[in-house]
């Protein structure tokens, strides 16, 4: 591997945080090296452990149709092991995986054709290309030693180890005995630098699965699909994390490979450790063994599309065989811009705590419902504001809309009182200290925010710009943003109850009607 | 729309392990990882009388405390003697919605706006809740409103006043939540799991709306009165305060409530009632959720350590636990697998594996769940999986002590428990003694394939192979709409 010469420290920056009322000192040391990764750390000597977190700038939102899904995918296959990891004989490894990727090429080929509804054979050519798939895979299994990372995670105390994939990010974490520190640098630098895609197509089915357990058998994984298909028409928060359906039959190992080539170089990634460590000797472990990884050599595709201004009201009806759910959404502006804070805020004074506007109104007055959620992100391109309602029976869906435009309207026309401004002011405060009680729950926030601001002490800034939010800051981005036409609505029915047949009915026997 | 994040197992799981066989593979980078050098770690378990002080107030409230002065905060959890258990299956709502009420239905002092106003306005918060075998109560606060948080933590504990209205508003969520019942696939298989085993012996009983329609203030009044004493109650407090300083306002607010012993009924004692057989529930979905199992132990067995590896190695390890490894690794046949074998429970708890597959291989995944149960009755494990498994116990320890509410926590259910006080000082000695032998010696005595009960929730039109007979007796049963009024 080339070496860059790496350059001494180039951001050395300890912050201190100095909250107004409790006085909280946290020291932040950050650390930006040569190949561009940025780490972020906090000494913390609780208990002698160590959490850490490494978030990539890419999710299901850099993705395209046709791999929807990669991302999440990816991140599963990253567990899968190295040339060094996982495997007994890398070498003797290679020709099966080239075979099993043509064959897998093949065998999606021949299931496309099959479904063609000109198609004339049978299933003999599919069963027999997937015998030979199964024959080469059993062959690699040889060679593989399963789980290695895992494995050797575990066995070294691992705690609270996972990925995840968001639309915004990917991020791997574990928590280990603070004297493990070294074992975590060499097995994330070596994924990072040299990953190797194999069992690529059990996995793939393996996600297939999560998807039917999260999306097609859970109905607010179904009313949530939706509901995000018929809010974003352009921008790539149109499709689930997990990808649609079709697209996890049809993505390639190549395709997948091709998107950690474009993602995964150290210039796309944060690393936030705190624990019981020193900032000084995490800054020598991680050049050791992240140092040598070269940046990538094309810039990272950035997300260009951009959502059209919404022009109308959506409606969106899912049928399911579940009691009715409720979503309403509002395009708002992403994380840093211009009155995203507002929203929060709202957020807060509508659904937080039982004090909170839509919970006293739906849930403990007129009971209409058994719960009532209202929900604003931090995001990396504009996303909704939604609000998600369960309806209490014999109350209707339909009724519980109307009762949470009441209320909406309510807050438009005389804005929050002084005192429950206080509160949501106090909570946040509060919100903030409690937020840093873990090592884990800390490294997180800090991740995050570095990745999507560039900046972690902007979660600081973020704090302040939410204090500073006022009555009439309320009352201007509620008339602005909270209109019919910026709204998306969908309703969880089941079939039975889904009247959309009986209307298409009655229009076409009104047209026939009009014909005669 | 709130998004969400996928993550690739379903919960935060404490273990895993690999299916390394005993052949002596190596990969390169494991010479590497063997040559990494890890400096000692101090730590010790905390304890009573070093770093948590455990004292007894006159009226025999039991106090742990451990300071934290890192941040102004502190928190109290306060674990009360009682539970549905103590009731028959008619009245098994009544500990529920106690629990629920105590803190939503207002105090003497608070009505239950003005609770509301006073904690969130103060971004504190006090809970209640009352589950099958103890009740709860807990509060988080700002380190400078100590003195108000523990004014209504003792009013919530001492002096409910539960409101009508919200024991009304209680009793309607309840029934909607009986309503939505049968939505998610995973609640039906558990909960009849749970009922197919227990039948009507608390553990298995499942709330119907006819024991919850008639319950009044006066059950929840007579409910409290009756289990809510001093000596029935232990609090943990963690966080920014000085302990000695606590302790006398604890003893000025909670001091005057007199001792009364509560005359505890009867507990049921679970019947080993096996039901060996697959019993099939339709449902249209396009997965089968699968579960198989039976009877486990109590928690006081001597071989809970031995058992507690062995299902790491057979499925409770997460990802390279065997099930896990063939079902979901090398077949790709589901997202979830999973095995459970309960040590913690009182009386007899369970041992079950479950998954959810597309309908059309459930019954491979079945073929697996049972070639993995026999292969490790037969077979000790390998080396390599024993030390894993053992290691990952031993080197995880730590995190089930790292935070000081988590250590105050769990230090006080060691008391409440009945386990013995060092538990906790002895716990690694006791997963060091276990052997390889063991594990074969435990999972035949413990787990027995031929009496084990199948549940499997799933479209059966959709199943590949229609039979199911291979695995035992077929009870095709139906999902009973839940009956509201």
């Amino acid at each position: 591997m080339k070496k860059i010469v790496p350059l001494l420290v180039m951001l050395l920056l300890p912050v201190s945080i100095q909250a107004k009322k409790e006085e909280i000192k946290l020291d932040v040391k950050t650390h930006t090296f040569s190949n561009g990764l940025e780490l972020v750390v906090v000494e913390r000597d609780l208990s002698p452990t160590v959490s850490m977190i490494v978030r990539f700038k890419v999710g299901s939102a850099d993705e395209h149709p046709g791999i929807t899904g990669s991302a999440h995918l990816l991140e599963h296959m990253l567990f899968k092991g190295t040339p060094n990891i996982g495997t007994a004989d890398y070498q003797a490894e290679i020709p099966l995986m080239e075979k099993i990727d043509r064959l897998a090429l093949q065998l999606t080929a021949a299931i496309q054709e099959s479904r063609s509804p000109l198609y004339r054979g049978d299933n003999s050519r599919i069963n027999s290309l997937r015998a030979q798939i199964a024959s080469l895979q059993d062959e690699q299994k040889k060679y593989i030693i399963k789980d290695e990372l895992w494995e050797t995670y575990l066995k070294n105390g691992g705690s609270g180890l996972n990925a995840s994939t968001g639309n915004d990010g990917t991020q791997y974490y574990v928590s280990l005995p603070s004297n493990r520190l070294e074992l975590w640098a060499y097995m994330e630098s070596d994924r990072l630098a040299n990953p190797v895609l194999r069992e690529f197509y059990s996995e793939r089915n393996v996600v297939y699965e999560e998807r039917r357990l999260r999306v097609d058998n859970s109905p607010y994984g179904k009313l949530g699909e939706q509901f995000n298909a018929a809010a974003f028409t352009a921008h790539s928060y149109n499709w689930p994390v997990v990808g649609w359906a079709s697209d996890l039959e049809t993505v390639f190992r190549e395709d997948v490979e091709k998107f950690f080539r474009q993602y995964y170089s150290p210039n796309n990634i944060v690393i936030a450790i705190v624990g019981d460590v020193d900032f000084n000797d995490v800054v020598k472990l991680i050049q050791r063994y992240f140092g040598d990884i070269p940046p990538s050599t094309q810039p990272v595709p950035p997300v260009t599309t951009v959502e059209p201004p919404q022009d109308g009201e959506r409606r969106v009806a899912v049928r399911y065989d579940a009691e009715p759910l409720l979503s309403i959404g509002w395009h708002m502006p992403a994380g840093g811009a211009v009155d995203q804070e507002v929203f929060d805020i709202i957020s807060s004074l509508l659904s937080r705590g039982r004090t909170s506007r839509l919970y006293k109104s739906l849930v403990e007055d007129k009971q209409l419902a058994t719960s009532v959620n209202a929900y604003s992100g931090f995001t990396r391109f504009p996303d909704t504001f939604t609000i998600s309602a369960s309806p209490k029976s014999p109350h209707s869906i339909e009724e519980v809309e109307q009762a949470v435009y009441e209320e909406i309207a309510r807050l438009a026309a005389d804005g929050p009182t002084e005192w429950e401004l206080q509160r949501v002011r106090n909570q946040l405060d509060a919100d903030y200290v409690r937020g840093l009680q873990s090592n884990m729950g800390m490294a997180y926030r800090l991740a995050d925010m570095q990745a999507k601001t560039g900046d972690w002490s902007y979660l600081i800034k973020l704090k302040e710009k939410r204090q500073a939010v006022t009555a009439g800051d309320i009352k201007r981005v509620l008339a602005e943003y909270f209109t019919t036409a910026n709204r998306t609505v969908a309703y969880l029915v089941k079939p039975e109850n889904d009247n959309s047949d009986a209307m298409i009915i009655k229009k076409t026997e009104s047209t026939q009607m009009g014909a005669k | 729309m709130k998004r969400i994040t996928l993550t690739l197992i379903t919960a935060l799981l404490l273990f895993a392990i690999s299916g390394l066989d005993a052949q002596e593979r190596k990969s390169p980078g494991s010479n590497v990882i063997a040559g990494l050098v890890y400096p000692e770690l101090e730590w010790k378990v905390p304890e009573v009388g070093k770093e948590v002080t455990r004292t007894v107030l006159k009226n025999g409230l039991i106090l742990y405390l451990m300071e934290d002065r890192e941040l102004p905060l502190i928190s109290a959890n306060a674990i009360i003697k009682t539970g549905s258990i103590y009731d028959s299956k008619e009245r098994m709502a009544v500990a529920d919605i106690a629990g629920s009420v105590m803190r939503s239905g207002g105090t003497k002092s608070y009505s239950p706006d003005s609770l509301n106003s006073i904690l969130e306005f103060i971004a504190a918060s006090v809970e209640s809740g009352i589950g099958q075998e103890s009740g709860s109560v807990s509060m988080s606060v700002l380190a400078k409103d100590l003195d108000l948080g523990l004014k209504i933590f003792y009013e919530v504990l001492r002096y409910p006043a539960f409101d009508t209205s919200k024991i009304s508003l209680e009793k309607s969520q309840i029934k909607e939540g009986i309503r939505r019942r049968n939505d998610h696939p995973g609640s039906i298989v558990s909960r009849e799991f749970d009922r197919l085993l227990y039948g009507d012996h608390p553990y298995g009983r499942v709330l119907e709306w006819d024991y919850v329609k008639d319950i009044g203030r006066d059950d929840l009044t007579a409910y409290h009165a009756k289990y809510f004493h001093p000596d029935n109650i232990m609090i943990a407090f963690a966080g920014d305060f000085d302990s000695k300083k606590l302790i006398k306002k604890i003893e000025n607010i909670f001091g005057a409530w007199e001792k009364s012993p509560v005359d505890f009924p009867p507990l049921p004692a679970v019947a080993l009632d096996y039901k060996p057989g697959i019993f099939i529930i339709n449902k249209e979905i396009t997965q089968a959720n699968i579960r198989v199992g039976h009877f486990g132990i109590k928690r006081d067995n001597p071989d809970k350590y031995a058992i507690s590896l062995m299902n790491f190695i057979l499925g409770g390890g997460s990802f390279t636990s065997r099930l896990t490894s063939r079902v979901r690794s090398d077949e790709g046949l589901a997202y979830s697998v999973r095995s459970v074998f309960s040590t913690g429970s009182r009386d007899y708890g369970l041992f079950y594996a479950f998954t959810q597959t597309k309908t059309s291989t459930a019954h491979r995944a079945l073929e697996i769940f049972f070639e993995e149960f026999d292969k490790i009755r037969r077979d000790p494990p390998s080396v390599a999986e024993f030390e894993t498994a053992r290691d990952s116990y031993i080197n995880n320890f730590i995190f089930q002590f790292d935070s000081p509410g988590e250590v105050v926590s769990r230090l006080m259910s060691l008391e409440y428990d009945d386990y013995p006080l060092d538990y906790y000082q002895k716990y690694l000695e006791n997963i060091r003694s276990v052997t390889l032998d063991d594990i074969k010696r435990v999972a035949e005595k413990y787990l027995d394939p031929d009496s084990m009960s199948i549940l499997i929730v799933a479209d059966t039109s959709k199943f590949e192979k229609q039979d199911f007979t291979d695995f035992g007796n077929v009870i095709y049963a139906a999902l009973k709409d839940p009956k509201i009024d």
